[in-house]
């Protein structure tokens, strides 16, 4: 994958999956609108609110210093070099190289979710805040479970029906839950002030800053999506077909995940931090399972 | 590949008893754990194509998933108990002691069983680990139906034991233990009831003093 045709197939498919990002989105809020007996948005709804957004002004805070004008370059360019890096990775024979860019693009998150702290605490306003110190707490539980769930990829191979694969499959997708702010941690779709994480952060951005930033929370979304599809088992298909796998996965993991958005009330704060130390020890218990080869 | 479901299915949701905090998710969450069971016979009684086992998973299927939630949930109404259960470790502690447990099987298994083969381990290991947390569940909890879910959540423990050792008990013993454990939730479902009416509470942390 060195070459440059490579290097080109890449970079196309980093593009057709940008691009797709904001119609993931759009498929998990119309299932859960056709699930409430509602007509609600179209599929394409977000890629009119960005187009929306890039042609508005912006309005900004006197107080604000260069953090903030910097943060959603600095949240965009991490999620698609961590769109880039993920399609490096080649799903089904993951090496000591997989795990290492694994690891990598984690921290590149670290990097964008830290740079949204410091702006959200930048304009200072109490929500923006509040919201990164919420943010902060959240992502510290929900980080440790997904590292050990990409040890554990690594050593069982994923694609698999081992227990350690499907223990640590339970436990990702927890863990994507909290990552991508879905209902039982964080609810994207709210602004009340007392809920809200995400949201809170990004709350001062407005016009063509707040669509760098939801891009770029669409594109990241994705990503952990794409990560959470190498856990789940490959069919074998004949080979006219195989490109249809990859889309499916997505669609059915962004099905389920608008179920269980449906299904599951917003926890308190301090009850999240029981359902993410949960997905933590599962993990554990999937390494002790990779680790005996079972 | 179906057991390995079956059982990290079982795994995880003995699990999710060690940190549940409320009754109705307690017995919510054995139910399903005993769906996993009578899964793991089904498996058991197509793979070894016994025709006493397909007979007991029907009984697991009744007893366990059906008959037992519905007459603790029931209790629990009608006693009209709080739903918070008494914890006296937090979850968080719970589930590392839940943890050791689980690697202490694990030794179980390989040191003093000597199982070699992996996929067979696997069921033992799980079985084991939900005996020790059924007895930790036991312990834990101050309130009398936590504890009854405790107990029942050992025999489902020792029942998947026995199936991965040994195929399955034999067919009257297994009738027998059915029984028994219908007639222990019958009695305890009174016992509690009577206990709540004289003391209004079933706390049995409460009850360490003696009344004159």
């Amino acid at each position: 994958m060195t070459t440059l045709s490579g290097i080109i197939f890449i970079i196309g498919k980093a593009f057709l999956l940008a691009l797709a990002a904001p119609f993931v989105s759009g498929i998990i809020r119309k299932t859960k609108n056709c699930m409430r007996m509602r007509r609600g948005q179209g599929l394409f709804q977000f890629y009119f609110d960005i187009r929306k957004l890039f042609s508005k002004d912006e309005v900004i805070s006197k107080n604000v210093s260069w953090i903030f004008f910097a943060a959603p370059a600095v949240v965009f360019t991490a999620s698609v070099l961590a769109l880039l890096m993920i399609l490096m990775v080649q799903p089904g024979s993951f090496t000591s190289d997989g795990m290492a860019i694994l690891i990598a693009v984690f921290f590149v998150f670290g990097l964008a979710r830290f740079f949204l702290a410091l702006a959200g605490l930048d304009a200072g306003s109490s929500f923006g805040g509040m919201g990164s110190s919420r943010e902060m707490f959240i992502s510290s539980f929900a980080e440790p479970a997904i590292f050990i769930t990409a040890f554990v990829l690594c050593v069982s191979g994923g694609n698999s029906f081992k227990v350690s694969n499907l223990l640590a499959l339970f436990s990702v997708s927890m863990a994507v839950i909290a990552e991508t702010s879905r209902i039982p941690v964080d609810n994207k779709e709210t602004h009340l002030e007392l809920t809200m994480i995400h949201e809170a952060m990004v709350l001062e951005y407005s016009g063509r800053s707040l669509a760098l930033i939801e891009l770029a929370s669409h594109i990241k979304q994705i990503v952990f999506f794409t990560i959470l599809s190498w856990y789940i088992f490959t069919p074998q298909v004949p080979g006219i077909y195989a490109w249809a796998i990859f889309p499916a996965k997505i669609a059915a993991i962004s099905i389920i995940v608008a179920f269980v958005e449906i299904s599951l009330a917003k926890m308190r704060l301090f009850r999240a931090v029981d359902f993410l130390s949960f997905s933590f020890f599962i993990a554990l218990v999937a390494s002790i399972a990779a680790s005996l080869g079972l | 590949m179906t057991l390995a479901f079956i059982l990290s299915g079982f795994l995880v949701v003995t699990f999710v008893l060690v940190i549940c905090k409320r009754i109705t998710a307690l017995i919510r969450a054995f139910r399903i754990e005993s769906v996993f069971l009578f899964l793991y016979t089904l498996y058991m009684g197509i793979t070894q194509r016994h025709a006493d086992l397909f007979i007991v998973c029907g009984l697991i299927f009744a007893l366990k998933a059906v008959i037992i939630p519905f007459v603790l949930l029931r209790i629990t109404r009608r006693i009209n108990v709080e739903e918070d259960l008494g914890l006296l470790v937090n979850p968080q502690l719970s589930m590392v002691i839940a943890l050791i447990f689980a690697y202490l099987s694990y030794l179980f298994a390989h040191k003093a069983m000597s199982l070699v083969n992996l996929a067979e381990s696997a069921a033992f290991i799980v079985s084991i680990t939900a005996v020790c947390i059924g007895f930790f569940i036991m312990v834990s909890r101050m309130k009398a139906l936590g504890q009854i879910i405790g107990l029942l959540v050992m025999e489902n423990g020792i029942f998947l034991a026995a199936g991965s050792i040994a195929g399955g008990m034999p067919f009257f013993i297994e009738i027998a233990l059915f029984f028994d454990v219908f007639v222990f939730v019958v009695i305890v479902e009174v016992f509690v009831y009577k206990v709540n009416r004289l003391f209004t509470h079933i706390d049995t942390s409460k009850m360490k003093s003696l009344k004159g």
